[in-house]
């Protein structure tokens, strides 16, 4: 299809202010949050922002005409090149579809449209005393629909969960430009889970239109503990003496002693300076629950070495001991220009010695490198520094990043905690899978979208044609057994 | 009665009137991959069993010729407390592994009704839940890795071993509640969470339906930490049973001010006391049911419960059907009932139940009845929104419809 007709029949769906085309328009669309080098990049034909799910389904049929891939887009935060197109294709920006249609405040759920944005989820429900408990870091700007493509975490997620035990049902556009409701607001609901397929599917299975989610009550009363620890290895100690104690706080994070030389200064947040780790533990509950609670981790911090704990319970007090934690990143700039922010999981127990592990690697490659992480959980966000500019620095890192990645793997860990593989990390993927694990989420793509027209070369391999798979097995199967495939 | 690996190993598999004819107990993933990929090129037809305490669930199989047990796949394959993590093989009962977990006061947060017996693979296929779906979720929520053998021959591993995990598609999900139709599971990974200190009940009884679910409206209102609520009709009037976990003081004042709130007769149990209850609760929805009894769960958005569950013994008693057992949960909107068709114990007197029930309710499962009742309805009712991608699932995993065929939702 000729692109002055693809536009005008866009157009013809979304009006004029709905499509962009011109080249400066565009060029954001071939980024996302993730480090300029580290993702590949195609321009799109085109990118239309829809107001209705009706339209997106049209926009669909429109591409499969015109054999054009379509990626979705929300906020463009994503940290793993999820909604980078490699392809061109067109671009689906769901920023326009931002409306909470509904606030259920007995059955304690939203339906949300997905470009509404995180924090503002929260904020709309608070006066009906809810939050909704997924909280990335970048909760002030990205959307409900990223959320659900990237299945993201946050600091909460500890004791509430990550976005897929918040989803109880989807409206989602099919590949065939169907619009579907997977799940819903009752239980018992017949079929395989499709709405546990699709969060976290990076796009690729459908588009969603409507998010109905779980919303959780604001608690009684929050407590922050802020406990200094001479070491990495004190603060890990304390960490599974916590989790030993059969206490599951709802936030268990740790700083090392390079981000709070960043942070400190920059945000006063009373970190002490000399600390070789901080841990940020976050409470909540019935008002003596949290309290009861706030006194025992105390003490085992104390036992584990820590040099004194603070605690916060008021809303001020403790914005500025999480203010050092949420700013990180931006803090960073003070150490470097440039940060590659890494996201790898592994078991809790395995943290001190995976930390040694970065601290070494880090040496190597002559790359500083802060460690700010979800302790809790086992979720590690190495951040390493480094300038751009100079020469070969941007391989570098990649290469640094690669051998975390392999040492994570190497202890039973996951390629990712909460970013997503996207584009970034599909290379690693047979790090972790085998051709029959990758067979068979192939076989679940095929399901939804045999032709691969949405997010193509996303999370499988370079090269891998999901297409070709079920073929292969049933030729596989078929040698095996000295049969002809049937 | 013989053990259903007893029965597996003697051939004596009957599913729903349909008996297996030959048996196989793998003792390794591989083993079972090369069982499917035999039966699948030979156009055979596999059931796998567990603890045998679902076979009820869904229709009644086209074709059973292989009972696939997992009876030797029952190891813990790996159990970190300070990880919070488990990986268990999924013919190991739930009970054995709660009883491991409780050694480091831990445990898998999960109660459907027999599930002592029952296999993790088992609770996997079926997705079962039981009244702490209301605090805990299910398995859905506790999930975070998984094998499972293929009727292609090969065995595909999906998550880890860490609770969290965005590394390619979440198919742990994908396979929960799938009665095996997409694979047969080998091993599961479970986060597992800390043993409440304390927990108590109090059962309060109530003259009538609406001032039970007032009371259980309220306390879903609240921010106490109420693990399960349920409502349980009893012929003279309703019970409301407030399940509460948590620290020793506040459990304990929770269930006193529950106590002292209570207009009609209320009994409060502590500790052993109350387990033992909810273990009785729970076994009264056992699948395994007498003779010609009709076992349904509906379902609706919670806040109908209320509604469901009085118009379902309206509609019954219209229908000249009994109702010997029903409770509900209205905090997940589900009711459960037994039903005695009498004289109308028959395949059309079935299917007029449930056609009258999906008239009342968004889900409507029969959980069980006489096999030759269910012959030719889909006890999973109403076919599910995308249907033709989960067609194309079961052609994709299995497309000589090897495993359970007929048995889940639209007949797959």
């Amino acid at each position: 299809m000729d692109r002055e007709i693809l536009v005008e029949k866009l157009q013809g769906i979304v009006g004029k202010n709905g499509v962009f085309t011109r080249p400066a328009d565009l060029l954001v669309y071939e980024y996302d949050g993730s480090v300029d080098g580290a993702v590949e990049t195609a321009t799109p034909s085109a990118v239309a922002l829809p107001t209705t799910a009706e339209q997106i389904a049209d926009i669909v049929i429109l591409a499969r005409e015109a054999g054009l891939p379509v990626v979705a887009r929300g906020a463009g935060t994503g940290l793993s090149g999820g909604a980078v197109p490699q392809q061109g294709g067109i671009i689906i920006s769901l920023t326009r579809m931002n409306r909470v249609l509904e606030i259920d405040r007995e059955d304690r759920t939203a339906l949300v449209e997905p470009g509404v944005i995180n924090l503002e989820l929260s904020e709309e429900t608070l006066p009906h005393g809810f939050f909704f408990a997924p909280d990335p870091s970048s909760q002030k700007a990205c959307t409900i629909g990223g959320n659900v493509a990237e299945n993201s975490g946050g600091p909460h997620c500890l004791k509430y969960g990550v976005t897929t035990n918040h989803v109880l049902g989807l409206e989602i556009v099919l590949p065939d430009g169907r619009i579907v409701w997977t799940g819903g607001r009752s239980a018992g609901v017949s079929g395989y889970d499709l709405t546990g397929a699709m969060v976290g599917s990076e796009g690729m299975l459908g588009i969603v239109t409507k998010a109905l989610v779980r919303l959780t009550p604001s608690p009684e009363s929050t407590l922050v503990l802020l406990a200094p620890f001479a070491d990495i290895e004190s603060a890990s100690h304390a960490t599974s003496r916590i989790i030993a104690a059969g206490i599951v706080p709802a936030a268990l994070e740790m700083m090392d002693n390079l981000t709070i030389q960043a942070v400190e200064p920059a945000y006063h947040a009373g970190y002490p300076m000399d600390a070789g780790a901080v841990l940020l533990i976050e409470i909540d509950g019935s008002t003596d629950d949290v309290r009861g609670t706030g006194v025992e981790i105390a003490a085992l911090c104390v036992e584990s070495g820590a040099t004194e704990v603070r605690s916060a319970t008021e809303r001020a007090e403790r914005d500025l001991l999480w203010k050092g934690r949420k700013m990180a990143l931006g803090a960073m700039g003070r150490l470097a220009p440039n940060y590659y922010l890494h996201d790898t999981v592994v078991p809790r127990s395995k943290l001190p010695a995976t930390l040694r592990r970065v601290e070494e690697i880090s040496r190597d490659f002559d790359l500083p490198i802060a460690n700010v992480f979800h302790a809790g959980d086992g979720n590690l966000h190495p951040l390493m520094l480094f300038d751009r500019r100079v020469n070969g620095s941007t391989e570098r890192v990649l290469e640094a990043s690669k051998e975390i990645i392999t040492y994570c793997v190497d202890v039973g860990g996951a390629l990712s905690g909460e970013h997503g593989i996207g584009t970034e990390k599909r290379g690693y993927m047979t790090l972790v899978y085998t051709a029959d694990d990758l067979a068979a989420m192939a076989g679940l793509k095929n399901s939804f979208d045999p032709t691969g027209m949405f997010n193509p070369e996303k999370l499988f391999p370079k090269g891998y044609m999901c297409g070709e798979v079920r073929a292969l097995r049933m030729q596989a199967m078929a040698q095996k057994l000295g049969i002809h495939a049937l | 009665m013989p053990s259903s690996a007893d029965r597996v190993k003697n051939g004596q598999l009957t599913i729903d009137g349909v008996s297996a004819t030959e048996s196989a107990v793998p003792v390794d993933a591989q083993e079972m991959a090369d069982v499917l990929a035999e039966a699948a090129a030979l156009g055979k037809a596999v059931t796998p069993i567990g603890g045998g305490t679902a076979l009820t669930l869904g229709n009644p199989p086209e074709r059973v010729d292989v009972a696939l047990s997992t009876e030797r796949l029952a190891g813990i394959i790996d159990y970190e407390p300070t990880d919070l993590v488990l990986s268990v093989g999924a013919g190991a009962r739930f009970g054995d592994v709660q009883a491991v977990l409780a050694e480091h006061g831990q445990r898998l947060p999960l109660d459907p009704p027999g599930a002592g017996d029952a296999t993790i693979g088992g609770l996997i296929a079926t997705g079962r839940w039981g009244p702490l779906r209301y605090s805990a979720g299910t398995l859905r929520d506790l999930l975070i890795g998984i094998s499972v053998a293929h009727p292609s021959g090969t065995v595909s591993k999906a998550g880890g071993m860490v609770v969290k995990n965005v590394s390619g598609y979440d198919m742990p999900r994908l396979y929960l509640g799938s009665l095996g139709t997409l694979g047969v599971v080998v091993s599961a990974n479970f986060k597992v969470l800390p043993r409440p200190r304390a927990e108590a009940t109090v059962i309060a009884s109530y003259d009538d339906l609406l001032a039970a679910f007032a009371a259980a409206s309220q306390l879903r209102g609240g921010r106490d930490p109420i693990a399960a609520l349920e409502a349980l009709f009893l012929n003279s009037g309703w019970a409301l049973a407030t399940h509460i976990e948590g620290r020793d003081e506040t459990v304990d004042a929770v269930a006193r001010r529950i106590v002292s709130g209570a207009a009609g007769d209320v009994t409060r149990l502590d500790e052993q006391e109350s387990a033992g209850w909810w273990s009785a609760y729970v076994d009264q929805q056992h699948l395994a049911q007498a003779d010609n009894a009709v076992l349904v769960r509906c379902g609706v958005r919670p806040k109908e419960t209320a509604a469901l569950a009085s118009t379902i013994i309206d509609e019954m008693s219209e229908l000249a059907i009994s109702v010997p057992y029903l409770a509900a949960s209205p905090g997940l909107g589900t009711v459960v009932a037994r039903l005695d068709l009498g004289g109308a114990g028959s395949q059309e007197g079935l299917a007029k139940v449930q056609g009258a029930l999906l008239s009342l309710a968004d889900s409507v499962t029969i959980l069980a009845a006489p096999p030759s009742w269910k012959r030719g309805i889909d006890v999973w009712g109403r076919l599910p929104e995308g249907f033709d991608v989960m067609q194309a699932l079961r052609q994709q995993f299995d497309p000589e419809r090897t495993i359970n065929p007929g048995r889940f939702a639209g007949f797959l």
